[in-house]
């Protein structure tokens, strides 16, 4: 037979066999066909990679998920560009809130202006109100209920920095869609607890420094001076050995901005109006670096710089006397660099990780919440246990099969072809990296289910009304049966797709696993068993 | 052939009338319970954490059941044992204060050895559940629809093409009911498997109308053939689904579990379904509708 007769003869076959092995490569070959990090961010496999390249889950693996939705409602308004900073400042004023809290963004793209307040407090009312004291045509039933697709980019970039900033592989933070087009923002962490990742998502990790310097009238008083994107250049935790502190090196942005001078500028200004640079040099006492305690009632004046992280005092500290020169005779500017002291390596720690990924654009809602953890102990049991129950499963429908027809030439070709299924499925899972969870699993075994099914509905075909004497019978019965599994397969598709697109955490791995096998069942391995068994059958 | 083999069952001793009346008394009785349970409690099934909101702590604790119960502030609304590991509990609250009770879970229960007590938590708002609620509803209903267009698509007729969508939506109610009186809570397991019976269960209705409809011969000995294959496949199925939802119980692995057994029951109820309601509507159909 030439090969071109034999290729034509054994097509389905050999893509049957062609699919397997490309399968087993994808499983088993170590770096697996894609040797190429750059689909997946952070990798640390090489350390604990197991037997396969198959990757796990949190329902598998352990960990913690935590989906929430961000806090806020935005409004699209029609202003001038110059507006903006006017509208941002009455919102602030009208409602009572932080400058994080009220923004307003221009959308580039379709050139549009959204106004965005991230309180739980406020309502629609209130916002729509403040926003036409503004000076904005807008009313309540323009407000939508929910934060710009850009601040949740912003989150979810916030997020995943500072899960890497922490030290962690694997996490990632997404949006997911709900039906009632809100959106909730879900975060995986390998290895964290559901208290710490829960800790990392509520800081805001909104830092200032807070000049505390006494006013004309002699009260003391607070002046933020400097806030989180003011901040041009940060460090890593640092520590000063010879004089035994933990501190951030921090560079102020000395870029000019809108009004012709730079932060690092303005801080200059600020530090010798307010007297930090001259008489305030050295003269802060409200901090007590024994107990750690602040004392906000002085009875000398004081100039402190605080450091605030979230409206929280971190540390105070008084200006050095090098610093303070350097300020009083305008040349810091040039070389705007200074030391950020904390009490703790943790807190320059925390602070560093703040500065770096920037403050939460808006704060997550936990009162809307949904957390998920596991212990990597009990994930093994769960891998395992899976395992046995996909055996146990398989076992049971080849026993089955094999009481059912009691020859082994129909029997056995059924079992092994329903495997391949699963081997090619579990091999795609390796190519991709899909994390594969408990709900894979069941669709795993739901693929096994329904591809006995069909191969069963071929046999019976194919062996109706006596034996198969020729190739054209078999053909005829074979493209009859054919009719029948494309149907099911279609409808188990159609079931099954809501699941795949809509965001029911747990469901879509199974969906997106089932679908999957159907339509390899369907297009690769149940011709070929219906070609195997031409050949066991018809006795060439 | 086989050591099982499908008994043929000789329905021309029973009337279109007879044969349909079983399943849909049953469909009826189904949806009574149905009705009943929303009308007493607000909800047809008993919603699980995933819907209604909730917290569920998976324990290893050196301590007993009651201590257990002793050990929150809140009372469990259930502690289970999980059968394959000892020591091991899976405690529900209806509370959704996470923090509170791993905390309360960590303070008052001993340690089993150097395990970690808390080894699973799951936590889901009230609200967060309510939106899970909604999806899973437009899920299912969008799964239906879409089924029965392409039921109706594929044979073009409207009584056989009826007759496959009544039947899958006797085959999800019959379960739905199945689990309202027993008490399993609707989840997102159980409603993956409501989805899946969807699609099996209208592998057998297709089978069937197809060697009615499509292939020429005798009805009765059409019937007898799609049966042969049909009831071997979902038997198959259905022990499948058996020994899946059993072996993931003693397991203690919820998911699985649930989708195992909801299927299993629904294969049944499809199988009644399938041969009893489908058939007398086709062989209406056949020997009295076509005529017309």
């Amino acid at each position: 037979m030439n090969p071109i007769a034999f290729i034509k003869e054994y097509w389905r076959i050999l893509l049957l066999v062609l699919f397997v092995s490309a399968a087993l490569v994808a499983l088993f070959v170590p770096g697996g066909v894609m040797d190429d990090d750059t689909l997946v961010e952070e990798e640390n496999e090489s350390v604990d990679q197991g037997v396969t390249n198959l990757e796990y889950g949190l329902g598998l693996d352990g960990g913690t998920r935590i989906s929430a939705p961000p806090v806020g409602m935005s409004a699209d308004i029609q202003i001038e560009p110059e507006q903006e900073r006017e509208v941002e400042s009455t919102l602030q004023d009208e409602l009572g809130v932080d400058a994080a809290d009220a923004i307003v963004r221009y959308h580039e793209d379709d050139n549009r202006f959204t106004a965005e307040v991230f309180a739980e407090e406020v309502t629609a009312a209130e916002f729509a109100a403040a926003l036409q004291e503004a000076g904005v045509d807008v009313d309540e039933g323009d407000v939508d209920n929910e934060v710009t697709q850009q601040t949740r980019d912003e989150i979810i970039q916030t997020i995943e920095l500072r899960i890497n900033e922490a030290g962690l592989s694997g996490g990632t933070a997404y949006q997911e869609a709900t039906v009632g087009d809100g959106y909730y923002i879900v975060t995986e962490v390998p290895g964290m607890s559901p208290a710490e990742l829960r800790e990392m998502l509520t800081e805001r990790g909104d830092v200032q420094i807070v000049a505390y310097y006494p006013e004309e009238d002699g009260n003391q008083t607070n002046e933020t001076v400097l806030q989180g994107e003011e901040f041009a250049n940060v460090g890593s935790a640092s520590y000063n050995d010879q004089e035994g502190y933990h501190y951030v090196p921090v560079t102020v942005d000395d870029a000019e901005d809108g009004d012709g001078t730079s932060p690092a500028a303005d801080y200059q200004e600020a530090m010798n109006e307010y007297g930090f640079t001259g008489e305030g040099v050295g003269q802060c006492a409200v901090h007590d670096r024994e107990t750690g305690e602040f004392d906000f009632d002085p009875d000398a004046p004081q100039w402190c710089l605080l450091t605030e992280v979230d409206g929280e005092v971190v540390d105070a500290h008084s200006m050095s006397p090098d610093l303070g020169e350097s300020m009083a005779s305008g040349n810091w500017v040039n070389d705007p660099v200074f030391q950020m002291i904390v009490p703790t390596q943790q807190d320059a720690h925390n602070l560093a990780v703040n500065l770096q990924s920037g403050a939460l654009t808006a704060p997550l809602d936990f009162e809307q919440e949904q957390t998920f953890s596991l212990e990597p102990a009990l994930a093994d049991q769960f891998k395992t246990y899976s395992l046995l129950i996909g055996v146990l499963s398989v076992l049971t429908v080849s026993g089955m099969v094999y009481l059912r027809y009691s020859d082994r030439r129909v029997a056995a070709p059924m079992i092994l072809t329903a495997l391949a299924e699963v081997v090619i499925l579990l091999g795609f899972a390796a190519l991709i990296r899909m994390p594969l969870d408990l709900s894979h699993v069941a669709g795993f075994i739901a693929v096994v289910g329904t591809g006995v099914d069909d191969l069963i509905i071929i046999a019976d075909e194919v062996m109706d009304e006596g034996d198969v004497s020729s190739r054209r019978v078999f053909e005829s019965r074979f493209r009859k049966a054919f009719w029948i599994i494309g149907a099911a397969a279609a409808t188990t598709i159609i079931a099954l797709s809501p699941l795949a697109v809509l965001s029911l955490g747990d469901l879509r791995g199974f969906a997106i696993i089932t679908i999957l096998g159907v339509l390899i069942g369907v297009l690769v391995t149940r011709p070929a068993y219906g070609d195997i068994l031409q050949r066991l059958l018809t006795d060439k | 052939m086989g050591y099982f083999d499908v008994p043929e069952i000789d329905y021309t001793r029973y009337s279109d009338r007879q044969l349909a009346a079983v399943p849909l008394a049953v469909l009826g009785v189904a949806l009574l319970v149905l009705t009943g349970s929303f009308l007493l409690f607000g909800t047809p099934v008993q919603l699980g954490m995933d819907f209604a909101g909730g917290t569920e702590l998976t324990v290893q604790t050196a301590e007993s059941e009651g201590e257990i119960q002793e050990a929150f502030d809140e009372e469990p609304e259930s502690v289970q044992s999980v059968a394959s590991e000892e020591n091991q509990y899976i405690v529900q609250f209806a509370s959704t204060d996470q923090e509170a009770l791993s905390e309360q879970a960590e303070e008052n229960l001993q340690p089993d050895s150097d395990a970690a007590v808390i080894q699973q938590v799951s936590s889901t708002s009230a609200s967060f559940g309510e939106q899970t609620q909604q999806t899973a509803l437009l899920g299912i209903a969008v799964a239906f629809l879409g089924m029965s267009v392409l039921a109706f698509v594929l044979f073009r007729t409207f009584v056989p093409s009826i007759a496959i969508v009544v039947s899958a939506f006797s085959d999800i109610v019959i379960p739905l009911a199945f689990m309202s009186i027993v008490g399993i809570p609707l989840s997102l397991g159980t409603v993956a498997a409501l989805l899946m019976l969807i699609g099996y269960s209208v592998d057998s209705d297709i089978l069937l109308n197809n060697h009615v409809l499509r292939r020429g011969g005798d009805f009765y000995e059409s019937t007898h053939r799609a049966m042969r294959t049909g009831v071997t496949m979902t038997v198959t199925s259905m022990m499948a689904m058996l020994v899946m939802g059993i072996s993931a119980w003693i397991f203690g692995v919820e998911l699985l579990s649930s989708i195992g057994i909801i299927l299993f029951v629904g294969l049944a109820a499809d199988l009644m379904n399938t041969y009893m309601l489908n058939l007398s509507l086709l062989r209406w159909y056949k020997f009295h509708g076509v005529a017309r």
